[in-house]
């Protein structure tokens, strides 16, 4: 039976899947789950669930959303003269400071 | 009388302080190099590295015993690589080969084993060498993990009748020489570790404590402990039958497995000549 491993690194973070195990009942998954993914990193928490008991919908059954491109929602996208209006000049400043904080300017 | 400065110790305490540190480091050593050949040999993936990690951490704990033996001017290569097979003072039961692909052996092995240490621990706690106490308490989760994976596996195995029949015939192979766990180096230097406040139980105790407790436990899953016991006055229970094996491993006697388990151990070293142990990271203090 394989148990899918979430793994939280500190309290009130979000579990983010790590792997699975192979283990017979929960008893044992959770103890070969803190063995194999407990050890190496910092952890404060392990979930372990089964793998059938998880619901999946994939791309082909449903068109999913995230895929338009929305860039014109970004005044970055447009090009502007000299001596744009200061909120246009924040804006711009703003939208720059977010994408580099994503790393989206790489 | 304390054990603060190694350099101020009399004979006697020199030489219980150096059995009661070759036992504890004996034992894990000599079990971890067993654990070892299961690896990428056990029956699952998850087995293989649970395995792996106890072995691991018994080397660990090998590696923080010899290090006290330090203050006796003991060196690790020495105590590992140039120490004659004789010299050795661990149980007879860490050195059994395992019967090929014998998962229940390694499962037991780890149960009887894991369980005496748990009540060796408790005995050395208030340890009157600081530095015993102090590794005792890092040792101790460890060691609480260990033997909830063997419990774990166990219960498991015993549950189906192939599995139980399995660790019955490992009963009867390994209790015998789990019970030399117990057994003294010598008398003499054994009442003086119990003495000189280094380990506050004596073996007879900790191994009227252990049969209290693992014996109850196997036949609760339908194994037969091959050894009569019977209660004693003070309700403890204790072995009637004299079952020891011939070879006790805590008097230097062992069985012909462990000398050949020594001859692979120390080969590299011996055909590299190597000047010293390998080392991957500094000493834990």
């Amino acid at each position: 039976m394989i148990w899918e491993v979430f793994r939280q690194e500190k309290a009130g973070g979000y579990h983010a899947h790590c792997g699975n195990v192979h283990a017979p009942d929960r008893e044992m998954a959770r103890q070969f789950a803190a063995i194999q993914h407990g050890r190496r990193k910092p952890t404060n928490s392990l979930w372990v669930v089964p793998r059938e008991e998880i619901g999946e919908i994939g791309a082909d059954e449903v068109a999913f959303g995230g895929t338009t491109d929305k860039i014109y929602r970004w005044a970055t996208a447009y090009n502007t003269t000299a001596g744009d209006a200061s909120e246009v000049v924040e804006s711009e400043d703003e939208q720059a400071t977010a994408e580099r904080r994503r790393g989206d300017d790489r | 009388m304390s054990f603060e400065d190694p350099d101020d110790l009399e004979e006697r305490e020199r030489e219980a302080l150096e059995t009661l540190l070759k036992r504890l480091g004996d034992d894990e050593f000599v079990l971890a190099e067993r654990y070892t050949e299961w690896q990428v040999r056990a029956p699952t993936l998850e087995s293989d590295l649970a395995l792996a990690n106890v072995a691991q951490d018994e080397l660990g704990h090998a590696r923080l015993w010899y290090d006290v033996l330090g203050d006796l001017d003991f060196e690790e290569r020495d105590l590992v690589y140039e120490r004659d097979p004789g010299d050795f003072r661990h149980s007879t039961l860490v050195e059994l080969p395992f019967p090929e692909g014998d998962w229940a052996d390694a499962v037991l092995r780890s149960y009887l084993y894991d369980s005496a240490e748990e009540l060796r621990f408790d005995a050395l706690v208030d340890s009157s060498h600081p530095k015993i106490a102090d590794r005792v308490e890092k040792i101790r989760q460890e060691e609480t993990y260990h033997l909830e994976h063997a419990r774990n596996w166990l219960e498991r195995l015993a549950a189906g009748e192939d599995g139980r029949q399995r660790l019955q015939d490992a009963l009867d192979r390994l209790f015998p020489h789990a019970l030399t766990l117990f057994e003294p180096a010598d008398e003499e230097t054994e009442a003086a570790v119990v003495d000189l406040g280094l380990r506050d139980a004596t073996l007879e105790e900790l191994g009227e404590a252990w049969l209290s407790t693992v014996v109850p436990s196997l036949e609760s899953l339908d194994l037969e402990v091959p050894v009569e016991t019977r209660t004693d006055e003070e309700d403890a229970l204790v072995v009637t039958a004299a079952t020891l094996p011939e070879e006790r491993g805590r008097d230097g006697t062992h069985t012909d497995a462990w000398v050949d388990l020594h001859d692979e151990l120390t080969h590299t070293y011996r055909e590299l000549e190597r000047e010293a142990p390998t080392k991957l990271m500094g000493d834990r203090e």
